[in-house]
């Protein structure tokens, strides 16, 4: 089991040897033979295991995980062979994949950092000369291809199991006599920064601060240019294929550009937004294709694992999943050759250029524009409440499917309205909003996706049944379709409750009062 | 996690030798490991320089007072712990037997290790006795260190026949040659005879001044003197018995 362990930052030029010396004169320590590591640090693109405060380490074959700040190791594996990303389901089994799978997800690790460090080990001894506190000095340099920059220099300091006291005492000489203080991050981070990456991955979270007063115009502008930021930063790994979470950060991107232009319609100039609507409703079509395949063959295993005679029932349909992937191979092909058109590049340079002239643009036709931005905001989030009251309240049970998809997409635009404006409101009213909105949207979710999981299967029987084991396939397909109907049936019995929860009458007197 | 007991009813047969030695090589491999001096002399603590002191003593442990892992001393390998011998373990068996299922407890001590390390050796003192019977129920192997004579022999084989007949769930039993003396006819013998056979290893550690001077140097081998004969057949015996565990 591990000791406590901690980092310090060494001054600036302070040679390793030097700083043998220097601690060789406040401890009793014996130097042993300094060596050299190459370690690449792993992560996911929006940085969860940095999120986690982890880093997965890989050095000499070997793939560790470790806490960041202390580099306690957590739990290690060997490293796979070869490829430039890994996915959890692509380590073998272990403690390692287990710890990393259900932090990673479906997202593919790739490499954020790479460091060259030379150690130079310091152990403490006691009276009998056992080792009692590690040390290790540190001189790291960021490589980056050919090019590499040097990093700040750390002072490891690792407890042994059972030598507390002196792991506390040696820490506090340290601070006293070499006036070392802790690092301000992880020596990756250092790495990542050098080479001027974002710090701990790139998030595709929304996190735009506006204030009541603002021009409508202006928050709108804030709003689409951090949604514009999060469609660039995903395009290169969508085209790339490195894992299937690059495409859907971009279409959410884009869904709510498409939510803004629509909603906040009255602070574009009318025939640039209609041409722009356009453009992002293509931009939505042409990925729409891959993303369906993406999450039916994410959904394979939990799918297969629900017919009735668990294992040979994923056997059964193997063929399935043959023809899933071979569809989307075709559906990406022909997505990534929309995305690497002209006009999807002009589409979005296009919109960026609008962006930019907005507010200074002319005002006519866009009458929400100088207005506050609360204004605006409450007035577009209290009518979509109502649409949606309304739209429920007409569907009983023997309302068509189309009704709740109905109610289920202008949720959708509801729920991006309350986090587009969230920083203008009290977190006590949006929170439970949200929650209740929620509730409402998982029970039509279900309802919608069943029913598109099973259009899906249905679609693919007739050419199921002409592949090689296409026959018992085709039977498992059909157990599925009976138990996704099933589903269906139970998620729209929840509807009246959840909707009676959204709906119900403090709920709408709250969102008057804070919005209208 | 695996629990090797280095046990043999005889003492002086090289049972701390081969404790220290492959719990350090399994440590060297990359495992985690733990090892418990459970013989109050302490000698396998002492190898490591570390004070054979336990808080609370062996009796406030094996009753399940005392948190194991607060007891536990890290050793010059970093993944080598230790929890220590303790002189109160002398009166280990009078501490079992005052407890409910006594041949139970030194597992219940271990249970909460289970997914902290690879493997367990346990360092037995010399004895046939309750702690015994309680290291044969917490062991899943027993690597019993035999001089090749005779009556060695014939301790072995009431060993063999006392935990097949007596123990629930016995361990399996590995036995290797130790101290061994290539110059001596007797020992050439029995070697030639029995070793490889049914639960007798194949390696043989020598007797050698190395390993007499682990006590001068409170070093193991695998650091001072890895390339010497003993240092050597150590390495092999730690490979032959990682085969036949895994």
């Amino acid at each position: 089991m591990m000791g406590r362990a901690t980092q310090l930052l060494l001054p600036e030029g302070l040679a390793a040897a030097a700083v043998a010396d220097a601690l060789a004169a406040e401890l009793p320590i014996v130097t042993q033979r300094a060596h050299t590591i190459d370690r690449t640090f792993w992560d996911t693109f929006d940085g969860r295991l940095h999120d986690a405060g982890l880093a997965l380490v890989a050095a000499g074959g070997r793939l560790v995980l470790a806490d960041a700040a202390t580099s306690a190791e957590q739990a290690a594996g060997e490293l796979p062979r070869g490829p430039a990303r890994l996915f959890a389901g692509g380590l073998p089994a272990g403690p390692l994949r287990d710890r990393l799978a259900p932090l990673i997800e479906m997202r593919a690790l790739t490499p954020a950092a790479r460091v060259r460090s030379r150690f130079l080990p310091l152990n403490v001894l006691d009276d009998v000369g056992k080792i009692v506190v590690r040390l290790r000095v540190e001189e790291p340099v960021a490589v980056f291809g050919a090019r590499n920059a040097p990093l700040p220099s750390r002072l490891h300091v690792t407890g042994v199991l059972g030598y507390d006291r002196q792991f506390e005492r040696v820490g506090a000489q340290l601070e006293r006599a070499l006036g070392l203080v802790a690092p301000a991050r992880p020596v990756a981070d250092d790495a990542v920064a050098a080479d001027g990456g974002r710090v701990g991955g790139t998030s595709s979270k929304l996190r735009v601060r506006l204030e009541s007063g603002d021009r409508a115009d202006a928050a709108a502008v804030a709003i689409a240019r951090r949604l514009l930021d999060v469609i660039e930063v995903n395009l290169p790994g969508t085209l790339d294929d490195v894992d299937s979470e690059f495409l859907h950060d971009l279409r959410v991107a884009v869904r709510r550009s498409r939510a803004l232009q629509r909603e906040l319609a009255g602070v574009f100039p009318p025939e640039p937004l209609r041409v722009f609507r356009g453009g992002f409703r293509e931009l939505q079509a042409i990925t729409g294709p891959t993303r369906d395949l993406d999450v039916q063959l994410l959904e394979f295993d939990e799918l297969a694992a629900r017919l009735p005679d668990g294992g040979d029932g994923a056997v059964a349909v193997a063929p399935l999943r043959r023809l899933l992937e071979e569809h989307l191979r075709g559906a990406r092909a022909t997505m990534v050759r929309e995305l690497r058109a002209a006009r999807t590049r002009a589409l979005l340079d296009n919109w960026s250029a609008i962006l930019d002239g907005l507010v200074d643009s002319d005002p006519g036709g866009r009458a929400d524009a100088p207005r506050p931005v609360a204004d605006v905001a409450g007035e577009r989030i209290a009518a979509v409440h109502r649409r949606m009251v309304r739209m429920g309240r007409k569907i009983d049970d023997g309302s068509p499917a189309e009704a709740l998809h109905d109610l289920r997409k202008k949720g959708k635009e509801l729920r991006y309205l309350l986090e587009f404006f969230a920083s203008l409101y009290p977190p006590e009213v949006i929170k439970p909003m949200v929650s209740s909105l929620k509730g409402l949207q998982d029970v039509l979710g279900r309802f919608q996706d069943r029913e598109v999981q099973a259009d899906r299967l249905r679609s693919l029987g007739d050419e199921v049944a002409a592949l090689e084991g296409g026959a018992p396939a085709l039977m498992a397909m059909g157990v599925l379709v009976q138990q996704l109907a099933a589903d269906q049936a139970a998620a729209r019995a929840e509807f009246e409750e959840t909707f009676s929860a959204f709906s119900a009458r403090e709920q709408r007197a709250l969102v008057k009062q804070t919005f209208a | 996690m695996t629990v090797v007991a280095a046990y043999n009813i005889k003492g002086g047969v090289g049972k701390t030798s081969v404790s220290v030695n492959l719990a350090w090589l399994a440590a060297d491999s990359g495992a985690r490991v733990l090892l418990w001096d459970l013989d109050p002399q302490g000698a396998a603590t002492y190898l490591l320089r570390i004070k054979p002191k336990v808080k609370g003593g062996g009796r406030r442990l094996v009753h399940g007072k005392s948190d194991p892992a607060a007891l536990l001393k890290g050793t010059d390998h970093e993944r080598l712990d230790l929890l220590p011998a303790d002189f109160s373990y002398r009166n280990m068996d009078l501490a079992l037997d005052a407890t409910k299922r006594p041949t139970r407890r030194l597992a219940r001590v271990l249970a909460p290790f289970a997914g902290e390390y690879d493997y367990v050796f346990l360092d037995c003192p010399p004895a046939i006795s309750l702690a015994s019977e309680s290291v044969f129920a917490a062991a899943g192997v027993l690597l019993v260190p035999l001089i090749p004579s005779p009556l060695s022999l014939r301790t072995f084989e009431q060993l063999r026949r006392f935990v097949a007949d007596e123990v629930p769930k016995p361990p399996r039993i590995l036995a290797f040659f130790s101290m061994t003396d290539g110059r001596r006819r007797l020992h050439q013998d029995v070697i030639d005879e029995l070793s490889g056979s049914d639960g007798v290893l194949r390696t043989a550690i020598p007797s050698a001044s190395d390993v007499e001077r682990m006590a001068v140097e409170r070093r193991v081998l695998a650091d001072f003197a890895p390339h010497g004969r003993a240092g050597r057949a150590y390495a092999e015996l730690w490979e032959e018995l990682r085969e036949h565990i895994e």
